[in-house]
């Protein structure tokens, strides 16, 4: 399985192959070298063969010019060359005898040669000579007694030293070739192989480049890419071993960054949100406090300066008394908001009428409002549940005054209450302005008022949230219906006491 | 408000109320008072265009108007818009009263 090697085993194999075949180039060029040596060092002999069998032979023409000089003239001095030639003739045998120690054809006609030698000295050399000695003049009156028996001898032994020269020429001449034939081998096996050296080395530099400097060049600019903001960079997830693993953990990266960058942008947007209600509620608390103490400081300041009439008086202090009572209500909602926030809403848990409820609010805010008539819808039984009585008259009192609030031209409120199956049903309907649509979905949203601030109604937008948060704190369900200019209904489902007995 | 600022300007004068931006610039083209005081709610909502609308329009465009609002930073969007004096909440009975009787008496 080629394709699941590493890169790091690919290119151990490939380094090893391009040594492995390096060698093996080199051990033929080692090859050649070492027949080239062969070769010189057998030309070399030849040569060293040729030379010492020439020596030999002038020793031999110098040993019978002195033998013949001696016997013809009868003078002394002219042996010389006899004796010098004796005195070498040993050593010139020796060095031509090595030379050829190794050629056994060779070696037997140099022996021959040399048992020549010997008998033309002993059989015919030295006798001439003690002959020339004793009886010069009977030798020098018949030079044909020197050439008669010298002369074939010399001439075998010149024949035998032609023969020599013309074996070991030939053999030099074949040597030579050999010679020029094994470096020329020798020449073209280094060529090849440094040739195939520099071959192999390009192609694993190339196979290096494709396979390394490609993948990291292509992750490189994936990275240049993502740090240029460009988040959704990829890349494709292929190539061997290391470079495989590479892309992958750089894909696995980019979407990390791209998850925890989503992520981030949308924490921001929550935060952005939540940092604008900020502002609005800042705003809102800034207004909804500002101006029932612009009235409270107002009417106390009037009533501290001037003198009034007992009926002024008793209308004016109903007005501080009911923007204390706003500012204070204000407060508890903010207290409130905070309190379920924190979770720290506790609910009494005590045996309730809805029913009585609804009417106890209906009496009081059929005082407050002169333009709305409130229609009660009761059944002729209780509709009990378990609950905190208080937090379920500020649901129902929300609920109500939300109704007068939102329809300003005045006209009915009708309010439902009804045992439906095993829940307390509570609707509150109003024929004011309605919600648009756009705005539905967020006006439990604490503090959104959708356009009421607008329209100048006040509020802080914290009652429908805190409604909602008490109805589900006792089990229960809140809801709403709206047409924009038509009117609202909200409301209220609460499980009855005898549901929530089973349920305990 | 509206109910105090009836008491602290009793001095003889005609009043008009408004709930909301739309009802109070009708008022104002109908009757052409003679001075307005505009209660601004919020920033960015109805009670700056109203007062950008009535400078807009050449009959109400000298009218003075006084901005009450309890938004500090409402201040300088309010002069930007042409606001004759401007009132943080809660305000000095007495000071609203001299600023209106100053500027009906230009």
């Amino acid at each position: 399985m080629r394709g699941s090697w590493s890169l790091g085993r690919r290119m151990l194999a490939a380094s090893a192959a391009l040594a492995l075949l390096v060698c093996a180039g080199l051990a033929i060029l080692v090859v050649a070298i070492t027949r080239l040596q062969d070769a010189t060092s057998r030309e070399r002999r030849s040569k060293d063969v040729t030379v010492a069998t020439l020596s030999l032979e002038k020793v031999v023409l110098d040993l019978d010019a002195g033998v013949r000089g001696f016997v013809i003239s009868g003078k002394p001095r002219l042996l010389a060359p006899w004796t010098d030639g004796l005195h070498q003739l040993p050593r010139r045998i020796a060095v031509l005898q090595r030379l050829v120690r190794d050629d056994r054809a060779e070696t037997r006609r140099v022996h021959d040669l040399v048992e020549l030698i010997n008998s033309y000295e002993s059989e015919f050399a030295e006798p001439m000579i003690t002959l020339a000695g004793t009886t010069p003049a009977a030798v020098r009156n018949q030079p044909q007694l020197v050439s008669s028996q010298g002369d074939p001898r010399i001439g075998a032994i010149r024949r035998r030293f032609d023969a020599l020269l013309t074996v070991d020429r030939r053999r030099a001449s074949v040597n030579t070739a050999s010679v020029r034939r094994e470096t020329r081998r020798a020449l073209v096996v280094g060529a090849t192989v440094f040739g195939a050296a520099i071959v192999l080395i390009l192609l694993f530099g190339l196979y290096l480049a494709r396979a390394v400097a490609q993948p990291i060049r292509e992750v490189a600019g994936g990275a240049t890419r993502l740090a240029g903001g460009d988040l959704s960079a990829r890349m494709e997830e292929s190539g061997p071993g290391e470079v495989g693993t590479l892309t992958r953990a750089f894909n696995a990266m980019a979407s990390s960054l791209e998850q925890s960058h989503d992520e981030l942008q949308s924490q921001y947007e929550r935060v952005r949100k939540s940092d604008q209600l900020k502002t609005e509620l800042v705003s809102m608390v800034a207004h909804e406090f500002r101006t029932p103490l612009t009235s409270i400081l107002g009417f106390t300041n009037v009533m501290r300066k001037r003198t009034l009439g007992p009926e002024q008086r008793a209308q004016y202090l109903g007005i501080v008394e009911d923007q204390a009572r706003r500012l204070a209500g204000l407060i508890d909602d903010f207290l409130d908001v905070q309190r379920i926030e924190d979770g720290r809403l506790e609910l009494k848990q005590e045996l309730v009428d809805v029913g009585q409820l609804l009417r106890e609010e209906a009496r009081a805010f059929a005082v407050q409002t002169a333009r709305h008539s409130l229609e009660l819808d009761l059944p002729a039984e209780e509709l009990p549940v378990y609950g905190d009585p208080s937090r379920l008259l500020q649901v129902l009192g929300n609920l109500i005054s939300n109704a007068i609030k939102y329809s300003p031209d005045g006209g009915q409120v009708e309010l439902v209450g009804a045992r439906r199956s095993d829940v307390v049903y509570v609707g509150v309907r109003d024929h004011g302005i309605g919600i648009s649509p756009e705005l539905q979905d967020r006006i439990f949203t604490k503090f959104f008022r959708g356009d009421a601030s607008a329209q100048g109604i006040s509020g802080t937008g914290l009652g429908l949230a805190l409604a909602r948060d008490i109805v589900e704190a006792h089990g229960g369900r809140m809801g709403f219906s709206s047409t924009l200019n038509r009117g609202s209904t909200f409301w209220v489902e609460l499980p009855t006491a005898d549901r929530a007995d089973h349920a305990q | 408000m509206r109910e105090l600022l009836r008491v602290v300007l009793d001095g003889g004068y005609e009043f008009d109320e408004a709930a909301d931006g739309l009802a109070a610039l009708e008022v104002a083209r109908r009757r052409r008072p003679d001075l307005v005081i505009l209660d601004v709610m919020l920033p960015g909502t109805g009670g700056i265009a109203v007062l950008e609308a009535m400078r807009a329009d050449p009959r109400l465009a000298p009218v003075p108007v006084v901005v009450v609002t309890a938004w500090p930073q409402m201040e300088e969007e309010a002069a930007e818009a042409g606001a004759s004096r401007f009132f943080m909440k809660p305000f000095e009975p007495d000071a609203m009263k001299d600023a209106v009787e100053e500027l009906l008496a230009r």
